[in-house]
């Protein structure tokens, strides 16, 4: 609405993903690694084991490579893309937060300087001074990982802040501290796992035995603690626990939970592996490890980011960068008068009005044929149908910010989406059942799931098809949110069919996540 | 009218408060942008050196060589140094001028995302050449092209987001033609002299540094020294000199809206631009001075010179700025809401940090001496 929107055909999600997810596991490595080099040093040096001070020189030249390089780049890296896909909410948190990230900063300069003198310093430094630099290393890249932290889960559990608007509320929200535990002892599991391809390069021996072991144990109780707090975790956000039936809304987020969950029951059966038979641990089971610790991660932050929308920051800013505050008055004015992007042609071409609108509040989600896509739907619909979903998106199951349209935006919004409907009207697949699923899936299942959102399981049970036909006729009576129904003469039977036999549970076809 | 157009594209400040008074957030903005250019000096200053070494070189011992391999060492301590100052006036840009920076960026999409992505490749390319060195045989030089090319390319983006952002009467038509980031502000007569200026800018310091590094060499009685003093006056002094002339080359560069500012328009500004001038004469004459005494060169005068430079030119700078924004950027008019305890807590860290790293880098400095 303020800012102008990138229209990328991979999805602005997409993009977001992908960096985050590479940097999350790199970024965790570079806090819990630390702890690793620390400790085991200082274990080495105890028991003079002059190997194991081997292997952790060695390893601390990889840790400098992919931490200080990949690691911080891709920080940075995540920081120009939230800019450039939500420069409103990027805003919002530099304001609210500025002194936050410069302070971050200052340990983040710390944890470079540090870094660096460790890894140059090895046989040059005495033994005691590399220790207590690698733990300055240790204490400011922990200090980084606190502080992101803290501006991270208020995205989630905005809290009391939406209140007073306090730094500190903010930070210190809802989520803040188990989350802290979820990703420091992420931490310490990503190093254990590091460290055990490492160690799978070793000749065998006793050594490898050895230190096999140590890091099976640092990756299996990272990933136990990462279990325990994400049990903490999950029942402190507010709006999972207190809104059950919102979770139902977003059948992909329990699924995304579930492997979540999964991941991490087989990442702790793949870590105890070398704990407990450490001659076992070889090569071939180090990339088996590693991809499934990064899915893990990767389905755990993608839970904290689907459990967020239809806000940037929960309870104060949706997705476009429309603030909470102001929805009265774009209720009362029309999205017009809030889109500062609107072209000079949008003034007299109606579609040009529809695409300019489109652009600025239904493009940071969707893409056309990518990520989220509109078009399998699109090619299913009919304009009538289109028209009667347009002034109902905010019911959507899906949770979208509302959307005020007047009559004329509404119109032009019609216009653009037809426009955006492939040339080829949908097939629907040559299944009978599954051609059922998915004629509800493009309707009613927009807004309702069989039997856990706005469930529907209990008023058709004992419907027969006619009534169940009456019924579509006037289906737009039901409630002010409902539209009415608009599918083709193929798509009603198949609906009918669907709501008369009420006992399967529909998936979404073609569905994914923002 | 032109402003009645623009101030319906141009986003409006963010709504909550700053959380420290512009001038605050202003100057630490300022003084790590500073900072961030020595580093950055240093590190593209010093590799494209470095590129011309290996290029003029001749044999594998030869003074050329030693300066290059000596130089490659340096390198990815500096891209970790230059990024992470630079980090800290990009945030302070952010918070100041997001309305303007975030949009230029959103237009530059592509262009902007690409930095990060290579970034990553220069960095590990100055890795390479530092660890591996003469060991990549006869792919040692193409890879330092590229590695130089790399940075050039991020410092191209810079230059491009940083003057896009001004161009506020262009952005309309771009986003309204093409919204997918493809843009850059190649038809803006500031860019080119202006990235040169950067650029030629950062050898000529880097070359400065350099003759420091050749001076306390020199100093030790280490013989690589006076070659490395040389390489690094030279492209200090006739660098400053080319630069005189691409500075008067961006100078013309400007509108003439904003070029009467340094002519009379806002004095403030004129006399910083008469300083600039008038120190870049001496940069140049101290420099050619400072040849004619080999290795012994006198480097206090010319530094000193150098650093008020880059203050003065970091502050025509946002002459620069403000006079191509004028009213639509009124930061006196944001409303603020100090956060006074995370103000003094991030000057105190700050200092414990200093101190800290001072302490870490004095003990290798140290150890790396007895060995
Ligand atoms: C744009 C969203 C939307 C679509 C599409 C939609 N509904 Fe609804 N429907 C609603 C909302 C909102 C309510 C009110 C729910 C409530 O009060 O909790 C509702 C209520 C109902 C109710 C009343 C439920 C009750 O227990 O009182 C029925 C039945 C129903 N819808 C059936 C359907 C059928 C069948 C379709 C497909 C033809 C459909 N809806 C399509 C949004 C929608
Ligand atoms: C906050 C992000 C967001 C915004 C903004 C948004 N949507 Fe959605 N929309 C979604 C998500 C997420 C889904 C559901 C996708 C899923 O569950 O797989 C969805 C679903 C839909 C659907 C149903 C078809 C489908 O893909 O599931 C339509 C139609 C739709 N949106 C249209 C719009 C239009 C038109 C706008 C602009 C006025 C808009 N949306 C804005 C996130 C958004």
């Amino acid at each position: 609405m303020n800012y102008p929107v990138w229209e990328l055909s991979m999805g602005a999600g997409m993009l977001i993903a992908v960096v985050s997810i590479l940097h999350v596991f790199v970024s965790h490595f570079a806090v819990g690694g630390g702890l690793w080099l620390v400790l085991t040093e200082a274990r080495a040096n105890r028991q003079n084991d002059e190997e194991a001070r081997g292997f952790v020189k060695k390893h601390s030249r990889f840790f400098m490579l992919v931490t200080l390089v990949f690691g911080a780049i891709s920080g940075v890296g995540i920081w120009a893309t939230i800019g450039l896909i939500s420069p409103h909410g990027t805003s919002a948190l530099i304001h609210g937060f500025v002194w936050g990230w410069a302070i971050e900063w200052i340990f983040f300069f710390v944890e470079i300087a540090a870094a660096l003198v460790y890894y140059y310093g090895w046989e040059k430094l005495d033994r005691r001074t590399h220790e207590i630099v690698g733990w300055v290393y240790f204490i400011s890249a922990w200090m980084s990982l606190f502080i992101i932290n803290g501006i991270v889960t208020f995205m989630l559990t905005s809290g009391g802040w939406l209140e007073n608007h306090e730094f500190w509320t903010g930070f210190f929200n809802p989520t803040f501290w188990p989350s802290v535990f979820i990703r420091s002892f992420a931490g310490f599991g990503i190093a254990g796992m590091f460290t055990l391809m490492t160690a799978a390069n070793l000749p065998l021996g006793d050594f490898r035995t050895r230190i096999t072991r140590w890091n099976g144990g640092w990756a299996t109780v990272g990933i136990a603690g990462v279990m325990a707090s994400a049990v903490w975790y999950g029942r402190s956000v507010g709006v999972w626990t207190e809104n059950e039936a919102l979770l139902g809304a977003i059948p992909v987020l329990p699924k995304v939970v579930a492997l979540f969950k999964i991941g991490l029951v087989a990442t702790i059966s793949l870590c105890v592996i070398p704990l407990l038979l450490p001659k076992v641990w070889n090569k071939g089971l180090v990339p088996m490890l590693l991809t499934v610790g990064l899915l893990t991660m990767g389905a755990g932050e993608w839970a904290r980011e689907a459990g967020r929308k239809p806000f940037v920051i929960q309870g104060y800013m949706y997705s476009t960068g429309m603030l909470v505050a102001d929805e009265e008055a774009l209720a009362a004015d029309g999205m017009i008068a809030h889109t500062k992007w609107m072209s000079p042609e949008s003034l007299t071409d109606e579609a040009r009005r529809g695409q300019d609108l489109y652009a600025a509040w239904c493009q940071p989600c969707h893409t056309t044929n990518g990520y989220n896509g509109l078009a399998p739907f699109l090619a299913h619909w009919n304009e009538e149908t289109i028209a009667s979903l347009v002034p109902h998106l905010q019911h959507m199951r899906a949770l979208m910010p509302p959307w005020y349209g007047t009559e004329e935006e509404n119109a032009a919004l019609v216009t653009h989406l037809m426009s955006m409907k492939p040339a080829e009207p949908g097939v629907m697949p040559a299944d009978r059942q599954a051609a059922r699923i998915k004629s509800f899936a493009i309707s009613c299942g927009l807004c309702h799931t069989p039997n856990a959102y706005r469930s529907l399981t209990d008023f058709f049970t004992d419907m027969n098809a006619e009534e169940i036909d009456e019924f579509l006729d006037d289906a737009g009576d039901m409630a002010d949110e409902m539209p009415g129904y608009f599918g083709t003469e193929e798509q009603r039977e198949l609906l009918i069919e669907y709501l008369d036999a009420f006992d399967e549970v529909a998936t979404r076809p073609g569905g994914s996540e923002s | 009218m032109i402003t009645s157009i623009l101030s319906t594209i141009v986003p409006a400040p963010d709504a909550l408060p700053l959380p420290a008074p512009a001038p605050v957030l202003f100057f630490l903005q300022q003084l790590t942008f500073l900072l961030h250019l020595l580093a950055m000096n240093a590190l593209l200053g010093g590799l494209i050196i470095t590129l011309v070494a290996r290029i003029r070189s001749k044999g594998p011992d030869d003074h050329w060589a030693q300066l290059a391999d000596s130089i490659a060492k340096t390198s990815p301590s500096l891209v970790a140094a230059t990024v992470n100052m630079g980090v800290a006036p990009l945030l302070f840009l952010q918070t100041l001028m997001g309305q303007f920076f975030f949009t230029s960026s959103i237009l530059m999409g592509w262009g902007w995302f690409s930095v990060v992505v290579v970034m990553i490749f220069a960095y590990y390319g100055t890795y390479l050449q530092s660890f591996k060195g003469a060991s990549l045989g006869k792919s040692q030089k193409p890879i330092l092209a590229v590695t130089v090319l790399l940075f050039l390319w991020v410092g191209f983006m810079f230059t491009n987001n940083n003057t896009l952002m001004l161009q506020v009467g262009q952005w309309a038509g771009m986003y309204f033609a093409d919204a997918r980031g493809l843009h850059l502000n190649l038809g803006d007569p500031q860019l080119w002299p202006r990235y040169l200026h950067m650029v030629l800018g950062a050898v000529a310091v880097g070359g400065l540094m350099l003759a420091w590094w050749g001076r306390v060499r020199h100093l030790r009685g280490d013989e690589r020294g006076a070659f490395m003093v040389k390489v690094g006056v030279d492209n200090f002094t006739w660098l400053t000199l080319v630069n005189i002339l691409v500075g008067l080359w961006f100078f013309m560069a400007l509108p003439s809206d904003v070029r009467k500012l340094f002519m009379g328009g806002d004095p403030g500004a004129s006399a910083m631009f008469g300083i600039g001038l008038v120190l870049g004469i001496g940069m140049f004459v101290l420099g050619f001075l400072a040849r004619l005494r080999g290795p012994n060169v006198r480097l206090v005068m010319p530094t000193a010179m150098t650093v008020v430079q880059m203050i003065v030119m970091i502050t025509m700078r946002d002459v620069v700025r403000n006079g191509f924004l004028g009213d639509l950027y009124k930061p006196a008019e944001f409303a603020v809401k100090t956060q006074m305890f995370n103000v003094v807590a991030f000057f105190v860290l700050l200092v414990g940090a200093v101190f800290t790293v001072i302490w870490m880098v004095r003990k290798l400095y140290l150890s790396w001496d007895n060995n």
